[in-house]
């Protein structure tokens, strides 16, 4: 087995550190060869808060994947949440000279590099560039201009960015341990590149990752990523909400809102009621069923609709042919594609990692979408990198990735 | 939630205000103290002094002093500071008449040129023999305007130093780190001009503010009294949900403060701490707290509160210290004065009955300003000074009529106490009941989305009641 081939995706979640071993096969597949996880503490709002402490969990995550998958891991992609990343559209643009007409590989490299002339606060640095089109002479839509004819060239792009020294802990964590850091990316655009199809960007789709800690999203139209962003709001909430309303503590809570918890209203019948058995340093109590479910539902109809008015800045939810699709691991709570689909008015969906070989039952649960994503991401960042061998961890142009 | 009823009453001293006079001297000062002026300024009297008839007469201060009818005719010293302070002394009179009846004052001015240089030091004396506290709030040129007029800057700083209680010193090259480097070279000054206002406005609030624990001029003395120390001076106001924090963030960004990180060398720190009456004891606790992380464990903290109705929302915190130049603490320096002035303290002051001396706006003789072509009167400014050092030179005299001046400045009638804290609506204070908690984000930073804090749980948020 070459070892460029092995790629491993480490996702620090605020709940749990996923750890996830692919290999590169030659016809374009990904295979499984192991998971590795361990609980995340340390770890709030999608951020590293006590460095140590992250650490440990890394490593232990890291140790689990090395045992199961029987390989030695060097190097990761590393995937980064938090409510610090931004992201908007920006437009470079280059003139041919008039000697020439036909747009050749140098123009592109000019006019990526032009639409990434954009100021961003000093203390952020940027994470992704991803080309959406480009524009020849007014002509909208282009994939590719390498050869066309033309003496204008326009590119859209979407750039996320982040602040630099928040996005340097999770690299510095992972390199402590010490591993190597292949890169970073945004966990929404990592999700999506397993959850969704080429033809579902192609018809519009959203995708929600609703993790422990931040809910991240993505929106594709016409095949090109549009908006996308992270909402420090997550299933950590819901437990805290739990946890507070009806006084238990945080890690019954957790249990309650796996077992039992559920957003649709009006579904049970009154005086339906819980039963939490008594714990050491837990006396037992009974619980309404609605109540747990209005403070579930209350938040993440919240939640869903301040993602609703942030998407409808700009137009493009009309665009959704595909629908939503929503991962991560609070989409396991009953009843969110219902929620979501009622709020956006869209069909909505929970989905997970489906276009994989290998271990398939152990990786078909949306929790791993990010991890697996981040395998994806890679095999297609290297099939585009190999010719050229240009490797930085910040500021990058992938036409590979969309 | 309860409501209380009877809403408590702010302490009733309101009606004693201090006189405090903020005297701008030469063409930096003017420009500091339009600001000030412009930023708005109750509870205080503004003097402008000038040799510049233009400047003078373009300053929107009530009181203005001409300097040097004769010495200057009314142009500048042009950067001479030798001319300053002769200029200074032809008018010692009307200063002293400017200065009177006020038991604080604040000298602003820009070292380094001719009029604030020379004129400033003299001014600080005549104030303090008047039996004022004074205070000097001064600018030190930037670098690249020359060696020669650094030096000027540093000699009449000392000088200055000698003569008031305290020196608190901005110098431009640090201004340069709050101006963003593409800002044009206005907003440099302005930015400068702003910090002394701030500063100036934010002692005289101190000082002046009804306070719960109030802040005297002893504090304020203790905390700024070192000789040709560095003086460490913070401002910061807040209004947004986390405004403590955000208040003490902003005061420590100063770039007299160096983030925080002189305040540990500190050997005593005066911290205020205004707000509106929505102001609550957390919020106090969180920044006396968060400031601790900052100061040394022997740092004394000199801790002064008041609760102003026309702050609102806001809450802002003003930090005072200053460093012993060489990390010798010399607590002596007053003692070591031509004229020793006792210290007045604010609670010997009675509110007393209007006498007329009281800043009658000076009929200055104001010449337009293009009325002599300054051709003409070029040799003059180059003439030689006449010849008598510079400060200290007091004669007895003066110093038998200054103490007079000074018991008649003692005596001063307080003018105005027209508080508006008065025509403030009682307002009903509320009690939060059970606390808004953030539960496990308690300590994470806040999510605040469109103005709400989505780390408190929604239903409580949203008033809806779920058992």
């Amino acid at each position: 087995m070459a070892s460029n081939n092995l790629m491993v995706g480490l996702e620090i979640g605020t709940s749990k550190i996923c750890v996830v071993v692919g290999e590169s096969r030659t016809d374009g597949t990904v295979k499984i060869l192991g998971v590795g996880q361990a609980p995340s503490r340390g770890v709030r709002k999608g951020e590293i808060v006590d460095f140590e402490t992250a650490m440990k969990c890394v490593h232990e995550a890291v140790v689990d994947a090395e045992q199961k998958s029987d390989v030695m891991i060097r190097s990761v992609y590393v995937a980064v949440a938090g409510s610090h990343l931004q992201s908007f559209n920006n437009r470079g643009c280059v003139m041919l000279p008039e000697d020439r007409d036909e747009i050749d590989e140098q123009d592109v490299e000019d006019v990526k590099s032009n639409a990434r002339e954009v100021s961003i606060p000093a203390q952020n640095a940027f994470l992704h560039s991803i080309i959406q089109h480009y524009h020849v002479d007014g002509q909208d839509g282009v994939l590719n201009p390498i050869g066309m004819s033309g003496q204008k060239l326009e590119a859209d792009f979407h750039i996320i960015h982040g602040m630099r020294t928040r996005i340097q802990n999770s690299i510095r964590c992972v390199k402590e341990l010490p591993l190597e850091v292949e890169d970073v990316v945004f966990s929404a655009l990592a999700s999506a590149q397993v959850v969704l199809t080429k033809n579902q960007k192609d018809l519009g789709a959203l995708v929600i990752d609703m993790g422990g800690g931040t809910t991240d999203y993505v929106l594709y139209a016409d095949g090109a990523i549009r908006q996308s962003g992270c909402l420090a709001i997550g299933g950590d909430h819901i437990t805290n909400d739990i946890s507070m309303g009806l006084r238990i503590p945080m890690a019954r809570a957790e249990k309650l809102k796996i077992e039992e918890g559920s957003c649709i209203l009006g579904n049970c019948l009154p005086g339906d009621m819980i039963l939490l058995k008594d714990d050491s340093g837990f006396a037992g109590k009974e619980i309404e069923r609605e109540t747990l479910n209005t403070i579930i539902h209350l938040r993440l109809r919240e939640t869903l609709e301040l993602l609703k008015r942030r998407l409808d800045e700009e137009s493009y939810l009309n665009y959704l042919g595909g629908g939503i699709f929503i991962t991560g691991g609070c989409s396991l709570l009953n009843g969110l594609d219902y929620l979501a689909g009622e709020i956006f008015e869209l069909p909505a969906q929970v989905v997970h990692a489906h276009t994989t070989s290998g271990l398939t039952s152990a990786v078909e649960n949306p929790q791993f979408s990010t991890a697996i994503g981040l395998i994806k991401y890679a095999q297609a960042v290297q099939r585009d990198r190999r010719p050229r061998r240009f490797g930085r961890i910040f500021g990058k142009f992938f036409s590979g990735i969309r | 939630m309860i409501q209380l009823s009877k809403s408590y009453s702010l302490p009733d001293s309101v009606e004693d205000f201090i006189p405090i006079k903020i005297v701008s001297v030469g063409g930096a000062g003017l420009n500091a103290l339009d600001r000030i002026v412009l930023d708005g300024l109750e509870r205080a009297e503004v003097v402008a002094i000038n040799t510049d008839v233009q400047s003078l007469a373009s300053s929107v201060a009530a009181h203005k002093v001409q300097l040097g009818r004769n010495v200057t005719r009314g142009l500048g010293a042009g950067g001479d500071p030798e001319l300053g302070y002769q200029a200074a002394v032809e008018s010692s009179e009307e200063i002293r008449e400017a200065l009177a009846n006020a038991r604080m004052i604040l000298i602003c001015a820009g070292l380094g040129g001719g009029t604030g240089s020379g004129a400033a030091p003299l001014i600080a004396q005549l104030a303090r023999e008047a039996g004022a506290l004074v205070l000097g709030f001064v600018t030190l040129p930037f670098s690249f305007e020359g060696k020669r007029r650094n030096a000027q800057a540093r000699e009449a700083l000392d000088r200055l130093d000698q003569f008031a209680n305290a020196v608190i010193c901005f110098e431009n090259d640090q201004m340069a780190e709050i101006v963003p480097p593409k800002a044009g070279i206005h907003q440099a000054f302005a930015s400068a001009d702003m910090l002394i206002s701030q500063s100036v406005r934010s002692i005289v609030n101190v000082i002046q503010r009804p306070g719960l624990i109030r802040i005297g001029f002893d504090d304020l003395l203790a905390a700024l009294r070192r000789r040709n120390g560095r003086c460490l001076f913070g401002f910061g106001e807040s209004d947004s949900d986390n405004r403590a924090h955000d208040a003490l963030t902003q005061a420590l960004k100063n770039p007299l403060m160096d983030r925080g990180r002189m305040l540990s060398d500190a050997a005593r720190i005066l911290v205020h701490i205004a707000g509106g009456p929505g102001m609550t004891l957390s919020e106090v606790e969180v920044l006396m707290q968060e400031l601790g992380r900052h100061v040394n464990e022997q740092t004394q903290i000199l801790f002064g509160t008041a609760v102003d109705g026309r702050m609102g929302n806001r809450l802002s915190v003003t930090i005072i210290s200053s460093l012993a130049a060489d990390g010798d603490i010399a607590l002596d320096g007053v003692t070591s004065l031509p004229v020793a002035v006792p210290t007045p303290s604010i609670w010997e002051q009675q509110p007393q009955p209007q006498t007329s001396v009281d800043s009658v706006p000076e009929s200055i003789p104001m010449p337009e300003p293009p009325r002599v072509p300054p051709i003409d009167f070029a040799p003059i400014e180059q003439e030689p000074p006449i010849a008598e050092p510079a400060p200290p030179a007091t004669s007895l005299s003066k110093k038998a009529e200054s103490s007079s001046v000074a018991a008649q400045g003692r005596s001063a009638p307080v003018k105005k106490t027209n508080p508006v804290e008065e025509k403030l609506p009682a307002k009903q204070e509320v009690l939060q009941f059970e606390p808004v908690t953030r539960g496990r984000f308690e300590k994470s930073e806040p999510t605040i989305v469109e103005g709400e804090d989505l780390d408190v749980p929604t239903y409580l948020r949203k008033n809806i009641k779920v058992k």
